[in-house]
């Protein structure tokens, strides 16, 4: 799946700001209002899914992002 | 947030956690290299950290992540109309919850006939630095994190 530079450069394998800062661009995320982007995701049990059918199923939808580390 | 998920539940308010990287790759959970490890990840974030929402696993390049900005620990809330209507930087349960309660008001004034219409604004929120680490913490990665000079408590990039 995907470029293999990218699979390695997202998923850092250590916690220095050459390697995290790069990623952090909330400053050019989507604009609230306007139409977002969808994206497929996966549950638990690796079934798939979206971002969009997930949200289209409530009036709204919290989404918190991120890891166990 | 958990607590939040289950006070807004019944006002058809979901709640997900999306998984990403690891920001703090560490011995004991170390960087992503498949998403196998991923989901195993996603379901130690489950049962060890005892978060009880929908999880739910981004690509292993992080497409979702990546587009809504990468920050670490972030919370978006989407309407049902598919537009983001609230985004933070950083996940705080003050926040989203003051977040909530307006949005929810906003649908009880159109329902009494009330007439709106969005617009945009701004605010700095404030979050508690004695939680650093956040509910979810960090205390799961290992004995040290690499790349890791500085305590847990320090560690987040903000």
């Amino acid at each position: 799946m995907g470029d293999p530079e990218l699979l390695a450069s997202y998923n850092y394998d250590e916690f220095i700001p050459e390697k995290f800062m790069r990623w952090l661009n909330f400053t050019a995320s989507p604009l609230l209002g306007e139409p977002s982007p969808d994206f497929p995701l996966w549950d638990l049990d690796g079934r798939a899914t979206s971002l969009s059918a997930t949200w289209s199923r409530y009036t709204y939808l919290i989404v918190e992002f991120g890891s166990f580390t | 947030m958990n607590a939040i998920a289950d006070r807004f539940a019944s006002q058809n308010v979901g709640p997900i956690f999306l998984y990403t990287h690891e920001a703090h790759p560490g011995e004991d959970y170390p960087h992503l290299a498949s998403m196998e490890r991923k989901f195993q990840h996603a379901r130690d974030l489950r049962e060890k950290l005892g978060v009880t929402r929908p999880i739910l696993v981004d690509a292993l390049d992080g497409a979702c992540h990546r587009a809504y900005g990468s920050m670490p620990n972030m919370t978006w809330i989407f309407a049902k109309s598919c537009v983001p209507v609230y985004k933070s930087d950083w996940t705080d349960h003050h926040s989203v919850s003051n977040a909530m309660e307006y949005f929810l008001e906003v649908a009880t004034r159109r329902r009494a006939g009330e007439r709106l219409a969005p617009f945009r604004v701004e605010r700095l929120d404030f979050k508690n630095k004695d939680m650093a680490r956040s509910t979810r913490g960090s205390s799961g990665t290992g004995p040290r994190p690499y790349g890791s000079t500085a305590p847990h408590s320090d560690r987040r990039p903000r």
